[in-house]
Parts: C-alpha cells; sequence; structure tokens
C-alpha cells in the first residue's frame, strides 16, 4: 500500500519555541488516523504545516510520494490534501449550496465564466453531508455550529481532496450532532478517504482511527492503536492527567 | 447563470426608458444625466474591484485618469485618431491596474485604502510636474476632441456605454467567478482553503475594475473636451463614487447605477437651495441613515418590497 502522506523529521520553531520537534510518520492510503496531545501541543501546526499555511523550518513533507516543498496551500489542495479548521470558515453570507460551490470551483478563471456549476453535484454532496432541502439557499451565517462543521466539511471534499485533515470536528457539537458528523466520517472511510483527524473527543474518535499518533510540545510520545497510545503511561501522564 | 425572463425584461424596460428620456425631460436635465451616466460607470468600476473584493478603494480616480489622460495625450498631442486612443487607454489603465494589485498581494483593510489614496495623491503631483508640455500641468487640457455634439447624443453615447458595461458586469458575476470574487471578499483565506488562487481571482478583479474605469475615463474626457487635474484627483469625486455604490448597494451591479442617479440628482435638484458646500451635509445625512437602517443600500429595500409584495401575491 503506498502512503498519501509521509512526514519526516519536521521541525517548525518560532523564536526560541520548538513547536514541531523532529516529527516523522506516514499515513498509508485509506487509512484514519488520530492525531492526539495535550493543548499546544502543536497538532494544528502540523496541519497547517502539511497545507502549506506555515513553511516547516526543516524536514519534508510528501502527498502520494510527491514532495510538497514550499508549494502554496491552493496548489497541495488541488494536489490532494485539504482541512477544516478548529473554528469553521464558512462564507457567512452565501447560500449553503454556494459555499459548497466553491470547493468544487476549478482553479480557472475562464472555466469559472464559461462553465455554470455543477448543481446536481453540489446538491448530491450537500444531502450527502445531512443537509435538507430546505437548507440549500439558506445563509451560511443562519446555520448551527453542527451545520457549519458539515458545511465546512462539504467545502473540503468538494476540492477533490483524498486526504483529509480534519481539526476538532467535534468541538462545540451536542450529542446528537457529534454523533451525526461521526457516521458521516464513517461514510467517508468506507469510501476510501485517509484522514487525519485532531480531536479531544476521545470516545468519539476511538472508533474512527485504525491508529493514532500522540504528542506533546511537538514530539511523538506514543503511536499504535487507540488502546495502545491510551494506555501508554507517558500519554496517561502527560494528556490524560493520569499518574 | 440562472437568468429568467424578468431579468431581461427588467433590462429591456431600463433600455427603453433612458431611449424615451430625451423627448421627456430638458437639455439641462439631459446634462445633469449624462454626469449621472458617468458616475454610474465609475460606481460600476469601483463595485468590481472594492464591492465584490472588499479591497477598498480610495484612490480610484488614479485609473480613471490614466485613462482619461492616455487618450487625451494621444488625440490631441500626437494626432491619433479616437478610435485608436481609446482602446489604447483602456489598455494602458489595465497595466496601471496591474500596479494596484502590488500591495493588495500583501495588504488590505485600511492599509490597502490609504495606498490607493497615495496612488491617486502620487498621480495627481505627477501630472503637474513631469512633461506638462504633454499633460497641461496644473491648468489641464482644454479643446480636446469631443464624440459628441449637443445633450441629446452625449446622453445616448454615454447611456449606450454604462447600459453595455453594466449588462456585461452583470452577466459576468452572475456566473461562478461572482460567487469566487465575493466569497473573496467575505473570507480570503478560506478561498484559498478551497484550492482557488486568489492572486488570480484578485488579478481578475482589478483588470475588470481598470477596464472599465479605463473605457469610462477616456469617454468621460471625450465628452467634456476638457480635464482638469484638481477636479479629477478629488477626494469628493472619490466619496462621491463610493457613496453611490454604499446608497444604490454594493456588489450589485444595479445598486452602483441607482445611487449614481439618486447622488447625482439630488445634489443637482439641491443646488438652486443650497448653492454651496452644504449640500453636502444633505446627501452625507441620506448615506447616514440609509447605513443604520438598510446597509445594503436602496436595492436591498426595493428587493425586500418586491419580495414582500410578491409573497402577498401568492397567498
Amino acid at each position: 500500500m503506498t502512503h498519501a502522506l509521509e512526514i519526516r523529521n519536521l521541525v517548525k520553531t518560532f523564536g526560541g519555541l520548538v513547536a514541531t520537534d523532529d516529527l516523522s510518520f506516514d499515513i498509508k492510503t485509506g487509512q484514519s488516523v488520530g492525531l492526539i496531545g495535550p493543548n499546544g501541543a502543536g497538532k494544528t501546526t502540523v496541519f497547517s504545516q502539511i497545507m502549506g499555511e506555515l513553511r516547516q523550518t526543516s524536514g519534508k513533507i510528501s502527498l502520494f510520494g510527491k514532495t510538497l516543498g514550499t508549494r502554496p496551500t491552493a496548489e497541495r489542495i488541488r494536489r490532494g490534501v485539504s482541512r477544516t479548521y478548529q473554528i469553521p470558515r464558512p462564507f457567512l453570507e452565501l447560500s449553503v449550496l454556494e459555499n459548497i460551490r466553491v470547493g468544487f470551483m476549478p482553479n480557472s478563471i475562464w472555466s469559472m465564466i464559461t462553465k455554470g456549476p455543477d448543481k446536481d453535484r453540489e446538491i448530491q454532496l450537500a444531502l450527502d453531508v445531512g443537509f435538507s432541502q430546505n437548507d440549500f439557499e439558506k445563509p451560511a451565517s443562519d446555520l448551527s455550529m453542527g451545520d457549519l462543521r458539515k458545511l465546512e466539511l462539504a467545502r473540503t471534499i468538494a476540492t477533490g481532496a483524498k486526504v483529509l485533515l480534519l481539526d476538532e470536528v467535534f468541538a462545540g457539537l451536542t450529542t446528537g450532532e457529534i454523533s451525526q458528523i461521526s457516521g458521516l466520517i464513517q461514510d467517508l472511510r468506507a469510501k476510501g478517504f485517509t484522514m487525519l483527524m485532531v480531536s479531544h473527543d476521545l470516545p468519539a474518535l476511538e472508533p474512527l482511527v485504525d491508529h493514532v499518533i500522540a504528542i506533546e510540545r511537538g514530539r511523538m510520545i506514543a503511536t499504535g492503536t487507540f488502546n495502545e497510545v491510551i494506555n501508554d503511561e507517558t500519554v496517561r501522564a502527560s494528556y490524560l492527567g493520569e499518574v | 447563470m440562472g437568468l429568467r425572463w424578468f431579468h431581461f425584461a427588467a433590462w429591456g424596460l431600463f433600455a427603453f426608458g433612458l431611449a424615451l428620456l430625451p423627448e421627456l425631460v430638458s437639455k439641462g436635465t439631459l446634462r445633469t444625466l449624462i454626469f449621472a451616466n458617468y458616475l454610474a460607470i465609475f460606481a460600476i468600476s469601483w463595485d468590481l474591484l472594492s464591492g465584490r473584493t472588499g479591497y477598498i478603494s480610495f484612490g480610484h480616480p488614479f485609473l480613471i485618469g490614466i485613462g482619461a489622460y492616455t487618450s487625451a495625450i494621444l488625440t490631441k498631442r500626437f494626432g491619433v485618431e479616437v478610435e485608436i486612443a481609446i482602446p489604447i487607454a483602456v489598455i494602458v489603465t489595465m497595466i496601471a491596474g496591474l500596479i494596484v494589485l502590488l500591495p493588495a498581494l500583501r495588504i488590505r483593510g485600511s492599509y490597502f485604502a490609504l495606498v490607493t489614496l497615495a496612488f491617486m495623491e502620487l498621480m495627481y503631483q505627477l501630472v503637474q510636474v513631469i512633461r506638462p508640455d504633454l499633460t497641461g500641468g496644473t491648468r489641464g487640457m482644454s479643446g480636446i476632441q469631443t464624440l459628441t455634439r449637443g445633450a441629446v447624443n452625449g446622453f445616448y453615447l454615454s447611456s449606450v456605454l454604462m447600459f453595455v458595461i453594466a449588462v456585461a458586469a452583470w452577466l459576468l458575476l452572475r456566473t461562478r467567478i461572482g460567487t469566487a470574487l465575493t466569497a473573496l471578499g467575505l473570507n480570503e483565506s478560506a478561498v484559498e482553503g478551497s484550492g482557488l488562487s486568489t492572486t488570480k481571482l484578485k488579478m481578475f478583479a482589478f483588470m475588470a475594475s481598470a477596464f472599465v474605469a479605463g473605457l469610462g475615463g477616456a469617454f468621460y474626457v471625450h465628452y467634456l473636451g476638457s480635464i482638469a487635474p484638481r477636479a479629477l484627483f478629488d477626494i469628493n469625486f472619490v466619496f462621491t463614487i463610493i457613496v453611490a455604490v454604499l446608497i444604490g448597494g454594493a456588489s450589485t451591479i444595479v445598486g452602483p447605477i441607482i445611487g449614481a442617479f439618486f447622488l447625482t440628482f439630488l445634489l443637482e435638484y439641491l443646488r438652486p437651495f443650497l448653492p454651496g458646500a452644504e449640500r453636502y451635509f444633505i446627501y452625507g445625512g441620506i448615506a447616514l441613515l440609509l447605513y443604520m437602517y438598510q446597509p445594503k443600500g436602496i436595492y436591498a429595500m426595493v428587493m425586500k418590497a418586491w419580495h414582500s409584495l410578491h409573497e402577498r401575491a401568492a397567498k
């Protein structure tokens, strides 16, 4: 099985602070991996480096065997990796379908002008992530946090990326919304998407991941199955607060 | 694009109304309408850039001025035919649009607005000191070839130009590029995070805006037959353009036209009562009230009324 994502000796420093400390791991195509750690461990910083939003100090990131180097975010997305954010970033005045449309757009001004939107695909994706027909024309500003998470997930999928980085997808959600998003992620796994997920909600994360990586102060402290990592002594001491 | 019969009907009605106006109003009013048409063109140009993308330009006369000066210099100083001078002026303005784009790649918000203001100020100083034999220096230029004679012809030419620009921009922004530019104005990082090059989108918006500004500026100077730097590169002119867009409704194309006509007539009809700058208090007051109660402008008010009528009729 080929590696969808390869991180090698990744280092990111902010002045004297080491946010990512010689981090290396691989994610196989179709694999679902959880990235856990205490607040400030550097999980989101890893996401930002994979997406090119932050430039690593040193180290290498490869996507489907090709080094990403200094490529800009938009190009990385077109190469197949996309992310969601802890705080969703919708286009508040645009409707649900228009938000999804932006994800489907080609990066060519000419195509944007000459080819109309593929409404069927937009509607299908909106339905797939759990929106109803009544929601299609609603502006994003009228949506609940659960719906905003669904919308962001839909736009991320619409980009055509096969590697999804999901940052705190369960944050701020009700129990019902967590189970809905969880079901969505299960569907994506079944469809063969490769995923790297950050979540503090460990019970929600457990059924969704094949593998877990725990980091603290930017350094990997444990890796293995969910149970192996959760029962690791270093993880218990640093993250779960148990001695 | 989602075009419906009533869209064509509305634009057709608007064209018909414009065509009929010379039969209905005095020549004085027609001259006012010509200014309203050119203000509408400049407002559409500003809206294409700032209304959509959120990059507020305080220096739009920089682009308008480049279009106007290029065409004026080419025709008056070099004897170039006006049919050739205007397209060249538009191309030069679009190149200038690229210069304005450069700061937008790094800064936005009030910083970008101030840089554009500096561009306008710089242009104002430059046309006065660099080659005044070409630009006419502080006094500007007069005796520039005009395209039409009389108020009626001037009105028809400006109306056709405004109408074609408005319909073209309206059609363009109903495509996916309109959605992408609106998204850019709402959340630039999320556009980048959707796999789209924001630089490319910004470049398109700046080029489209510069195209319209250059075209409008060139035609305007060939309507006036003269150019005065102090009137052109004037902060009041900038605010008139911006207020026209905001009163009418930013990011709508139709809004800037409504705003331009509303503002021109408001200022014109207040003139007998308030001949001085006091008129600007009235229009400032109206603008303020509108922003407080309907920040999306007159267009949104009209649409709201239309939808509520439609709903009532459906019941």
